[in-house]
């Protein structure tokens, strides 16, 4: 089960610097990162605070272009793409769940999960198909015409689960994805990334719990803007 | 279609931003309600000025051409005009006879003199000495009675055609037919009361005051052939020879008048054409400062959008860095708040017309002037209140769409 990735490289990174200028001071969040995940890997990205994890997950995720070294997806280098077309290649390629779910309030369930396909640029028709899919993947048939405040932590964050989906994404890209719910909720979340996992999705956390990166079969651990150590945990996995 | 999905949704999150501040949306638009109402009714009065002022000049006819001494409107040159010889009767003759068969010729003479009905007396009324070709030159008819006929002009009959404010203020529920008045020191019989035609516009002539007699008797009466001056009324046969005409007039009296070619013309053409055009630039300047000082409010309304549009992307900076990680462009954010900016616009504008659209109809009923909306101006006010609202909206748009989404999804 755990041997389904293939040898397609779907991601590479290759010796990414990034900087950012504070005033004065040059900040070095990261300094010559290389990386490849293939198809269907579960990775984990794990490291203290100012390790430089949230700058990669940016750079991975397309929100932020690397200030030297190069990052291919899918084939599209990154790095040299202006700003829409790394809405696009975010809208397309990558499905994006935060801790903190980040749902349009105003909006409801349908519509939130309908907005990537919106601006993919999706007729109506194969819109109202693909979100009503999407939402019964993750089991909230039933609450489509809520809105978010009506729902709970771990309801809020299946409809962001159902949206990072939506459009079928390369990677999907959880940011401490259980940060703010219970631990057994957590769990439910969790075991909801290991089916998708398992049903040959791609999926990158960010978290810096253990328990979380368990659920993971890469563990890559970032120290001051560097890889410092790359273990498949497979086995841990199976336990 | 990707851009018609865009539109779409962008017209979804507008509305459903305006229903989720009502209170706000309201003071916003209410800026631009006032901006509206106010060009709307500086447009629509012009309008009916201008709707007004055509109706009472529709008895001067728009195919026919005026020979006169002056120009109606005499702007700022007058010491040009001042020593040309009067026209007299003998010239209008010979045009008519040079435009015999071609065209319908008719003179006529002005004088103020006193009305006297037994003990009512009416002072310094428009008198008009004319013929019986009048009617064919103006679309003026009597309403009860007749007009003058030929034998009228030629026996000199002292008889009196009157307008109907006339008829009214001098023998109110008598009938006039036939009643004896006086002109000045002169008897005459009441053969005829003329149509209503409208009143009085603008500074011209108010068509209902004034009086028609035979232009032999006018001449006998009132005229003297030296300080009378004749005005001469040329009808094309068809409205679209009158330019044709104007210049074969022109020659004819050139000609009558025995002018060199090195000599201007001592004589002047009017017609209904130069009257409105004299009249829209002088009412089109009045506008133009109405519409100006009018603006001044709408660019108010302008800025208090701008200032909510501010507000209204910084609230939802959030919201922006969520719609970009999921894949919207600057375009598909600047598009949100512009059509957000233009719907709350939009409806203003639309409560702004309402709003004129009443005050139009109380203007009507004021008598003061036909007011009345136009569908053309409606269409204006929309389209200006669109503009207003896509101007307005541009700058906090712009900030939108440029925000980092790392930044905006990090706002609290």
């Amino acid at each position: 089960m755990n041997n389904r990735a293939s040898d397609r490289s779907i991601l590479t990174i290759r010796d990414v610097v990034k900087t950012y200028q504070m005033g004065e001071t040059y900040v070095h969040a990261l300094r010559g990162v290389s990386l490849d995940i293939r198809s269907n890997e579960y990775v984990a990205i794990m490291g203290p605070s100012g390790s430089g994890k949230s700058t990669l997950m940016n750079i991975i995720g397309c929100l932020d272009v690397p200030t030297s070294g190069t990052y291919s997806l899918d084939g599209q280098m990154v790095a040299e793409k202006s700003e829409s077309e790394l809405a696009e290649i975010r809208n397309r390629m990558i499905g994006f769940v935060f801790q903190t779910f980040n749902l349009i309030p105003r909006a409801d369930i349908f519509h939130n999960v309908e907005l990537p396909l919106i601006y993919g640029g999706v007729p109506r028709q194969e819109r109202r198909r693909r979100t009503e899919r999407a939402i019964e993947q993750v089991g909230l048939a039933d609450r489509m015409k809520h809105r978010p405040n009506e729902l709970s932590g771990g309801q809020r964050q299946r409809v962001a689960i159902a949206r990072a989906l939506v459009f079928n994404p390369s990677i999907v890209l959880a940011d401490e994805p259980t940060g703010n719910l219970d631990s057994k909720t957590g769990d439910e979340i969790m075991r909801m990334f290991d089916e998708l996992h398992s049903s040959g999705q791609t999926i990158i956390l960010v978290t810096h719990e253990d328990h979380v990166a368990q659920h993971a079969l890469r563990t890559i651990r970032l120290r001051d803007g560097q890889i410092e150590s790359d273990v498949r945990n497979g086995d841990v996995q199976a336990a | 279609m990707k851009i018609l999905i865009d539109i779409v949704e962008s017209l979804k999150i507008a509305w459903s931003a305006i229903i989720a501040n009502k209170a706000r949306g309201v003071l916003t638009t209410l800026g631009i309600i006032i901006g509206i109402v106010a060009v709307t009714t500086t447009m629509t009065a012009f309008n009916g000025m201008q709707a007004a002022f055509r109706q009472g000049a529709a008895a001067i006819g728009a195919d026919v051409i005026y020979v006169s001494r002056m120009p109606w409107i005499v702007m700022n040159d007058f010491f040009l005009f001042r020593n040309r010889p009067n026209l007299d009767l003998a010239e209008a003759q010979a045009l008519e006879r040079a435009f015999e068969r071609r065209a319908i010729v008719n003179p006529s003479m002005h004088n103020r003199q006193d009305l006297r009905f037994q003990a009512r007396t009416l002072e310094g009324v428009d008198i008009i000495g004319t013929t019986e070709k009048m009617p064919s030159t103006s679309d003026r008819m009597p309403a009860i009675g007749r007009f003058i006929m030929e034998f009228d002009v030629r026996y000199k009959k002292n008889i009196v055609i009157i307008g109907s404010e006339i008829a009214a203020d001098l023998f109110g529920e008598i009938d006039p037919l036939n009643k004896e008045i006086n002109i000045g020191r002169y008897r005459y019989r009441v053969a005829g009361v003329m149509e209503v035609q409208g009143g009085q516009t603008f500074g011209g002539p108010n068509f209902d005051r004034q009086v028609f007699i035979p232009i032999s008797t006018f001449v006998k009466n009132f005229g003297g052939r030296r300080n009378s001056d004749v005005d001469i009324a040329v009808k094309a046969p068809t409205i679209a020879g009158i330019e044709d005409l104007e210049y074969e007039v022109i020659g004819e009296m050139r000609k009558i008048r025995k002018l060199r070619p090195s000599e201007p013309d001592n004589f002047s053409i009017n017609k209904l054409d130069s009257l409105l055009g004299a009249f829209n630039s002088v009412v089109g300047a009045v506008l133009g400062i109405g519409l100006l000082v009018t603006s001044i409010s709408l660019f108010v309304g302008g800025i208090g959008v701008m200032n909510i549009m501010f507000v209204s992307v910084t609230e939802r900076t959030r919201e922006i860095g969520i719609r970009k990680a999921i894949g919207a462009k600057p375009r598909s954010i600047l598009m949100q708040f512009l059509f957000e900016s233009a719907a709350i616009c939009l409806i203003g504008g639309l409560i702004g017309i309402t709003i004129a659209a009443g005050l139009s109809v109380a203007i009507n009923a004021s008598g003061l002037i036909p007011a009345s909306i136009s569908p053309g101006i409606a269409v204006t006010s929309i389209v200006v209140a669109i503009v207003v609202g896509v101007f307005s909206g541009l700058v906090p748009a712009w900030k939108g769409a440029k925000l980092d989404p790392i930044e905006a999804l990090r706002y609290e």
